[in-house]
């Protein structure tokens, strides 16, 4: 198990080094004009000029390239061109909220998504009709459309949650809790979907199995066949797709965030590549690449734990 | 149980934790409700993020809410356009027009115990000049700030700028205190003598900013709330979602479009304007196409576009249609030239044939994705019936940096109107003008705005108005419309809009009442 957790850390360590350059060249060519999109479209060239010569434009990209590697190794991701705010405190404040979404998410997900999975795999008939319908449309259905419809029925209609805005854990717990409700719905339906069509194939197939058949001749209850054996059972690809869906909603945090203008992580990526801010993108580029690396890593692990043949493959 | 009864109670169960939870969530609760009922409270919307807090960086227009929270300038102007005293109580030019002095006012502190001084006034132009704001050009003539004592400041410029005070009264004029001036953090922190202090606790940097009045402000009359929260919407739809929701007490607007949504929210509507939508005919002199250096072609392309059509077409109505870059509050402007260049195709066409194109030539413009790809074809459309076949070239990131370096001979963009003649001369007219990216040069015109720099009231105004008809007639561009701007206010709120900014002036958004 040790050498298991050893070999998937330096994958995932190697990967993460290699998104951070692959991102820092690749945010460096494709962009033009850096300097004149931080200072502004009327800003007269000398002006452009003296920003690129504050921000180290002029200088090598191989230098830059380095020189953000050894400050990058040492915690300092440097400060954002746009508001002058250290990257590390600008991703302190903003990755809470993008967590509140997805681990809200995942967990609703993960719940939701198996009761309905396992629902239409033990129901069939109409019951399980309903349930496929119901997963093809909200599968797709793109998610700003959902964020959009859910903002329009409980939001702006019914006023139930409020419309846009984030109210911190730390300043209210019920606040939170009213203002995070509606994202985390949108950013989990789709993930529900998935989970639940991954759930309900996986238990069809090991309902079919000979010894299901076995524990029901010996008289073992429905509901104790489905939820403690067959489930289990099914457990791993569920948790393959929850694990990748989780991945996905950190990409869904990005529409939701600004559909609910909510100041997460989403909401500083899509602002700080419009402005050319490459430090905060470049600390977005981290954190998400990390974050995504220890939950592969768990997910790994706790296949590696359902499953010992995953270990050795 | 049954699975059936265990279904319906699972679904049940979720129900019952959202009525829980909704009932919890009191929507009156909303993010950025005032903590009591006797604290009043401005939750602003605003559509641009702020790009620094350090005054010699600092943007202005839709950025004008979070820079005036916190600090001074050194003049101010009224609603109107009008230069009012600032921090400084007096300003007067001398006979050359090249000095300006400015008597400031006793006793102001800054939030850090500091005293505002003359010579603090002065670091903090000079530190603007060499900066680099995107206006840091309004201080490019000044060749030195200088205080002889405590109260006074000296401004010297190499030649006269009358829109020197206007500049005073916006991010040219933001004093910040000594402190700043080397402070790492001088981007997010600012300490000045503002009628607000920011907390940044409770804020998210590019996200929200809560700012707490300041109690020994030296104008408390123009503090009209204990709090004021400005949130930053990115995205036109959730602005309108927070409009809808209550969440904005008031906004400026992305797009005019957006005042009938926010009309239908009980939300009262101003529209004023701000910019110009057009043409720049910049290749006067014919550097990359030859015929947009000869002026009938340029009336052509004048003559040749629909205005009231595209008007309709681009902005569903809501402008003005005109023929010039002034704004209509200058002394350059003149009603009568919006006549100048009606809707005329063969006009259009006779003027292009005297020019030597009977059979029209090819002009090459920039596309660019930040505009609806049908705003290009109709353009392209007009144009091309009267004999300008236009190629659109797409683009990038690149855009500004081509158009400004002289690819295109002519191009479409949205520029600003400002408040003073000599502004618009300065930001497009001018051989060194960032916007005149030929560097075309113009005798009658230069002499016409030596006047208008030189000179003051009825000589000035008479100058601006022959330059503004001069190259009206010369057809320098072919403006189109002048789009409204929208700024909302809901029942508990009123606003004055300010002349030829994008928002109003911070001390002019009230409680109602």
């Amino acid at each position: 198990m040790i050498s298991f957790i050893i070999r998937r850390l330096i994958a995932g360590v190697l990967t993460v080094i290699t998104i951070c350059v692959f991102g820092f060249f690749l945010l460096y060519l494709g962009a033009h004009d850096i300097a004149r999109r931080l200072v502004g479209s009327t800003a007269d060239p000398e002006i452009v000029a003296r920003k690129e010569i504050e921000l180290g434009l002029d200088r090598p990209l191989l230098t830059r390239f380095v020189d953000w590697t050894g400050s990058a190794l040492v915690g300092d991701l440097g400060r954002s061109w746009f508001s002058g705010q250290e990257v590390t405190d600008a991703l302190a404040t903003r990755l809470p909220v993008t967590l509140s979404l997805t681990l809200g998410a995942t967990i609703l997900t993960a719940v939701v998504g198996v009761l309905v999975g396992v629902l239409a795999a033990s129901q069939r008939g109409t019951a399980d009709r309903i349930i496929q319908v119901i997963i093809v449309v909200v599968s797709a259905v793109p998610g700003f459309l959902i964020a959009l419809f859910l903002v329009f029925i409980f939001g702006l209609t019914l006023r139930i949650f409020p419309a846009t805005g984030y109210i911190p854990f730390g300043t209210s717990v019920v606040g939170w809790l009213s203002t995070i409700a509606l994202p985390v719905i949108a950013l989990a339906l789709g993930a529900i979907a998935s989970v639940a069509q991954q759930v309900r194939g996986a238990m069809i197939d090991s309902l079919r199995l000979d010894y299901v058949r076995t524990l029901r001749s010996r008289g073992i209850p429905h509901g104790r066949v489905v939820y403690r054996h067959v489930l289990r059972n099914a457990a791993g690809p569920a948790l393959s797709v929850l694990g990748l869906q989780v991945i996905v909603m950190f990409g869904g945090a990005v529409v939701v965030e600004q559909v609910f203008s909510l100041p997460g992580l989403g909401q500083a990526a899509v602002a700080a590549t419009l402005q050319g801010d490459v430090p905060l993108v470049m600390g977005i580029i981290v954190s998400t690449a990390l974050l995504v690396l220890v939950i592969n890593l768990i997910v790994d692990l706790l296949q590696g734990v359902l499953n010992p043949k995953v270990r050795v493959s | 149980m049954s699975h059936r009864t265990k279904f319906a109670a699972v679904v049940a169960g979720g129900l019952i934790t959202a009525l829980a939870l909704s009932g919890c969530a009191n929507p009156a609760a909303s993010p950025g409700d005032a903590d009591s009922d006797d604290e009043t409270e401005l939750r602003l919307g605003v559509v641009t993020q702020l790009s620094s807090f350090a005054p010699w960086e600092a943007s202005w227009a839709n950025q004008s809410p979070y820079l005036q929270a916190v600090y001074d300038t050194l003049l101010r102007t009224d609603a109107d356009g009008t230069v009012v005293p600032g921090l400084a109580t007096e300003w007067s030019w001398d006979d050359s027009r090249t000095a300006l002095t400015l008597t400031l006012r006793d006793g102001v502190e800054f939030s850090d115990g500091t005293a505002l001084t003359a010579q603090v006034a002065a670091d903090n132009l000079t530190r603007f000049r060499d900066g680099t704001s995107e206006n840091a050009a309004f201080l490019s003539g000044m060749t030195a700030a200088e205080a002889p004592d405590d109260t006074t400041l000296v401004v010297t410029l190499e030649a006269p700028d009358p829109a020197l005070p206007v500049y005073l009264s916006q991010n040219a004029g933001l004093v910040g205190a000594p402190a700043m001036f080397d402070a790492e953090d001088a981007q997010t922190s600012p300490i000045g003598s503002g009628p607000y202090t920011l907390d940044a606790g409770e804020s998210v940097v590019g996200s929200k900013y809560v700012f707490d009045a300041n109690p020994d402000y030296w104008d408390a009359e123009s503090v009209h709330y204990d709090e004021i929260e400005m949130t930053f919407y990115g995205d036109p739809t959730a602005l309108m979602n927070a409009v809808k929701g209550g969440q904005v007490d008031a906004a400026n607007t992305q797009s005019p479009t957006q005042g009938a949504d926010a009309e239908a929210a009980g939300f009262t509507v101003q529209n004023y304007e701000q910019n110009w939508t057009g043409f720049l005919l910049s290749d006067r002199d014919g550097a990359v196409n030859e015929a947009i250096g000869d002026v009938r072609v340029r009336q052509a392309f004048n003559h040749a576009l629909d205005r009231e059509g595209l008007l309709e077409a681009l902005a569903g109505g809501l402008g003005t249609t005109t023929t010039q870059v002034f704004s209509p509050n200058s002394a350059a402007y003149d009603a009568e030239l919006d006549e100048r260049y009606p809707y005329d195709p063969e006009k259009a066409t006779e003027l292009l044939a005297d020019a030597g194109y009977p059979d029209g030539f090819t002009l090459v413009m920039p596309s660019n994705d930040f505009v609806p790809e049908s705003e290009f074809a109709i353009y392209a459309e007009q144009l091309g019936a009267v004999g300008i076949d236009v190629e659109w070239e797409s683009t990038g990131d690149d855009l500004f940096g081509r158009m400004l370096g002289g690819d295109w001979a002519a191009f479409s963009f949205v520029l600003q109107i400002d408040p003073t003649p000599w502004q618009t001369i300065q930001f497009s007219m001018l051989p060194e003008s960032t916007w005149n990216v030929f560097q075309a040069s113009d005798p009658e015109m230069l002499e016409l705005a030596e006047t208008v720099r030189a000179s003051e009231g009825a000589e000035a105004d008479a100058a601006a108005k022959a330059l503004n008809e001069y190259i009206v007639e010369q057809a320098w561009y072919a403006p189109i419309y002048r789009p409204y701007s929208a700024f909302i206010t809901n029942a508990d709120t009123e606003a004055v809009v300010q002349s030829d900014n994008a928002v109003p002036y911070l001390w002019n958004i009230t409680p109602a009442n």
